[in-house]
């Protein structure tokens, strides 16, 4: 990278902001995938949409390719770019809360902002960030909307998006200021043109640069409540499942969460409900009558259906009776209870709630044969974990995972790789798509696209990224300067 | 040939044991307004946090990574606090133990920094090993002035036989003449409660803690084998020690290496002479107090409980705590000799923003229980358009403390 380009993009962000140390740069080749982070030239932390604004235009100019990086808690790695050329965008330094609108309930923020950051911010003024169950303290606005989980969850709430193209151009999505010029407040999305938010939606940043975002918020539920209960057959889940989706929205407020066997022998001290399904719904609300009623109406079903009591998940369903701002101690709790189980085989899946019955035994066989195959090698498999929940009417997400003893072997390392990667495209051959749209899973979902999509997304590519310089090679081949976009 | 990764390779196991997941950077709470207070107080890139620093590692340790003079930031850009440990989460699931160990990694980082290229390691840390050499202690104290703080006390010397509690008072406080009110009013308090502590005097040896933790691993482990005989045979049947980081060293390295001698901080060990009825606090202190957790005494040793109730039972003083506390506590900015990195202004920075922290909770007065701590607050509070007074718990009992005879 030369001299001049460097001596610019320092004058651009403040010195301090950017580096082209070795160790600096290295630091930054690992994320939280066994596929890897960026090899960078230069990494940037810039601090405005300004900054990346006249960096773009900069690396436009001399074609230098870009790669974006939010929390870097991606578990399918992180954008290759063009490696040891990239210019590394870290976008963490862009983390403010920009302005709460407590009458129009709505909240905006530097797309750097970890959303744990964003939630308390909002908790604090009395509102409330739908957030579905997601590594909440690691994960940036940004990278969700981008990849992370394709914006999984809170893509609706999402009413304005600021990018900024390759080109260097500041663009604002939605319907509000950026479809009516005398419009200053963002209230919907979908007013007075397309939808071209949903553009940046999922993208995995290949269209623009997110530097800020505009979302929708929810009172603050005062009360929560917990049913949990274990079923003996998946039949019986899926169908309490489909009662529950078609009786409540189950976002935002009655997450409904399913522990498979493998989680139960990890959560239960002697292993007595490991051969059964966990069933954990929450209901958070305003006041206790009415959290209650749905509580009480929900167990009137899960009775029905042979749901069980017992007094240990009693009184841990007592427990989490709390106010929603200690959930970020649970979910704390959570993401370092998995990283302390070992290695992990990452192996989430999505896909519609009418399939569950048929294709979710396959993937957790698909599982258990890859753990034979590792146990023949000498690997040892410490641990299984099985979760899904209704991500919302009409799909089901969640994850067969198998945490693997003694992660510094690289072997076994390879091995989880080759599986995390098997799986998906296993998964991929069944039909279903997952919802990360990140490193070796985008290259993998562009791979099944149709003829069509690929060529919209092309003209679209090719029209924003003429030279193809923003997160290259993230979905399809092209280096900068050559002609086409090949899968 | 001398293996230049030695000490990080014997840390593998903690090292693979990182999914680089973030929470080390990213982490908020409400009880945790950020993890890394020298993230906050730099430009943040990923290699002044944990992460960052562990990629690092494994990358010296794969060989993808060759050292460069600019691994001296990532190496010694920490305050070794642990509060990435804390957050971090993952613990084995025997023992309990964290499986992160981030201090033990970015001791053995330096450690191997400055056995294959001193050169690249900031001066002032070599300074400190330069006086270790010459005056056995890294504050270039000559031995002489080490029992300047005693003079008139008339203490007993160890080693003799049955010399009850030694009073461990380190070279800190021993070789900074503003700290030496606190050596006086530890033996004043311990007195009043009929306990007449010996001392080593000019042959106290230096615990080595500031040595292991700036890298010098192997003189560490020099000093501590040569210095546990010395203790062994001191007589004493405990040691009560002044300063947090020798209570760490001694209680946790030292009994590694076969000290016999229990060892306590002298915080717990008041907060037990009290709930004894040995120690009365009977005149008040009428200020808002908020307690800072040095974290050798609390994330490291467990201790947050007892000086909270040395605290409570002063007539008066009302305690409030910040967001961060206990073990979220936010370091104070001086640990893992971050006063000599980029010259002691981070450290300033992130010792103002914890001061900051404690007006907005409502205090009138920073109490701590750590050299280190006061002398970094202190000289933060200087800096404050309105400075917030700091002393040591020592301060407060002493004052609060009525003499029995």
């Amino acid at each position: 990278m030369n001299e001049s380009f460097l001596r610019s993009i320092r004058d651009i962000a403040g010195d301090a902001y950017v580096t082209d140390a070795p160790a600096a740069r290295f630091a930054y080749r690992q994320d939280a995938s066994l596929f890897g982070g960026t090899d960078a030239a230069v990494i940037v932390r810039p601090g405005s949409t300004e900054d990346v604004s006249r960096i773009m235009a900069l690396a436009s100019r001399h074609g230098v390719p870009v790669v974006v990086r939010g929390g870097g808690s991606s578990i399918y790695g992180q954008p290759p770019g063009v490696p040891g050329k990239n210019l590394l965008l870290d976008m963490t330094r862009m983390n403010r809360v920009l302005s709460m609108n407590p009458q129009g309930m709505t909240v905006t923020a530097e797309a750097g902002i970890i959303m744990s950051r964003l939630q308390q911010a909002c908790n604090r003024a009395g509102f409330y960030l739908f957030v579905p169950a997601a590594p909440v303290h690691t994960v940036s606005l940004g990278g969700w909307l981008s990849g992370a989980a394709g914006g999984g969850g809170i893509w609706w709430e999402i009413i304005s998006i600021t990018a900024v193209l390759p080109d260097g151009t500041v663009v604002r999505t939605g319907g509000g200021p950026g479809t009516h010029v005398r419009q200053t407040e963002a209230y919907s999305r979908i007013m007075g043109g397309p939808d071209l938010t949903g553009m940046f939606i999922g993208d995995g940043g290949s269209f623009g640069v997110k530097t800020e975002v505009t979302v929708r918020l929810l009172g603050l539920p005062a009360v929560t409540r917990a049913s949990i209960l274990v079923f003996r057959t998946l039949d019986n889940v899926l169908d309490l499942m489909a009662r529950h989706v078609a009786r409540v929205t189950p976002h935002p407020f009655d997450p409904l969460l399913v522990f498979g066997p493998g989680a139960n022998e990890l959560f239960s001290a002697d292993g007595s409900s490991a051969d059964m399904f966990t069933v954990m719904a929450l209901m958070q609300g305003h006041t206790a009558a009415e959290t209650d009623a749905r509580r009480d109406a929900f167990a009137a079903i899960a009775a029905e259906l042979g749901g069980e009591h017992t007094p240990e998940l009693d009184a841990l369903a007592g427990m989490m009776a709390r106010a929603p701002d200690q959930e970020s101690e649970m979910e704390m709790f959570g993401l370092g209870f998995f990283n302390g189980l070992g290695l992990a085989a990452w192996l989430p899946f999505n896909m519609p709630r009418p399939r569950m019955a048929e294709v979710y035994p396959r993937l957790v066989q698909w599982r258990e044969d890859r753990i034979a195959e590792a146990e023949r090698r000498g690997f040892e498999c410490q641990a299984r974990f099985e979760f899904m929940a209704p991500s919302d009417q009409c799909s089901v997400t969640g994850e067969v995972d198998a945490f693997f003893k003694d992660s510094t072997s690289p072997e076994l390392r390879a091995f989880v790789r080759d599986m995390i990667r098997d799986y998906q495209e296993f998964t991929h051959e069944l039909g279903l798509l997952d919802v990360y749209n990140q490193g070796m899973m985008s290259r993998l979902n562009a791979g099944c696209w149709s003829d069509g999509y690929r060529a919209l997304y092309s003209s679209v590519k090719q029209a924003l990224d003429p030279q193809h310089i923003l997160n290259p090679g993230l979905w399809l081949d092209r280096e900068p300067g050559s002609r086409s976009d090949t899968p | 040939m001398t293996d230049s990764l030695k000490s990080l390779r014997r840390c593998a196991d903690t090292i693979y044991s990182c999914r680089s997941c973030g929470m080390c950077g990213n982490k908020m709470t409400a009880k945790v307004p950020y993890v890394c207070p020298l993230r906050e107080a730099t430009a943040g890139f990923d290699h002044f946090y944990a992460r960052g620093k562990i990629v690092i590692a494994r990358g010296l340790l794969e060989g993808s990574l060759e050292m460069t003079p600019d691994l001296a930031e990532a190496a010694y850009g920490c305050m070794l606090c642990g509060n990435c440990m804390t957050q971090c989460g993952a613990t084995d699931r025997t023992t309990a133990e964290p499986l992160v160990d981030t201090v033990r990694i970015v001791e053995a980082l330096r450690a191997d920094l400055l056995q294959s290229h001193s050169e690249w390691v900031p001066e002032g840390y070599r300074a400190l090993l330069s006086a270790t050499r010459q005056y056995d202690n890294p504050w270039a104290a000559p031995r002489s002035a080490r029992e300047k703080w005693c003079k008139g006390l008339d203490l007993p010397r160890a080693p003799h036989a049955d010399c009850g509690v030694l009073l461990f008072v380190g070279c800190t406080i021993a070789s900074t003449p503003a700290l030496h009110g606190q050596a006086r009013k530890a033996v004043h308090v311990l007195r009043a409660a009929g306990i007449n502590p010996a001392i080593m005097g000019r042959d106290e040896p230096c615990c080595a803690s500031v040595q292991r933790r700036i890298g010098a691993a192997d003189m560490a482990a020099d000093m501590v084998r040569n210095n546990v005989d010395q203790l062994n045979a001191s007589g004493c049947s405990e040691i009560v020690a002044l300063c947090a980081g020798c209570a760490n060293m001694l209680a946790n390295d030292y009994r590694a290496a076969g000290l016999k001698v229990r060892v306590r901080h002298i915080v717990p060990y008041l907060a037990e002479l009290l709930e004894q009825g040995r120690l009365e606090l009977r005149h008040p202190y009428a200020q808002t107090v908020c307690y800072h957790d040095p974290c050798h005494l609390g994330r490291h040793m467990g201790i947050f409980e007892q000086p909270r109730a040395v605290l409570r039972a002063i007539p008066g003083l009302r305690l409030v705590e910040r967001n961060a506390t206990g073990k979220n506590t936010l370091c104070c900015g001086a640990g893992g000799g971050m006063r000599v990195f980029e010259s002691g202004v981070r450290a300033l920075d992130i010792a103002r923003a914890g001061l900051l922290q404690a007006v907005q909770a409502g205090a009138d007065v920073m109490v701590s229980a750590c050299p280190f701590c006061e002398m970094n607050l202190t000289a933060a509070a200087q800096t404050l358009p309105e400075p917030i007074p700091v002393l040591d718990i020592i301060d407060l009992v002493c004052a609060a403390v009525e003499d029995r005879g």
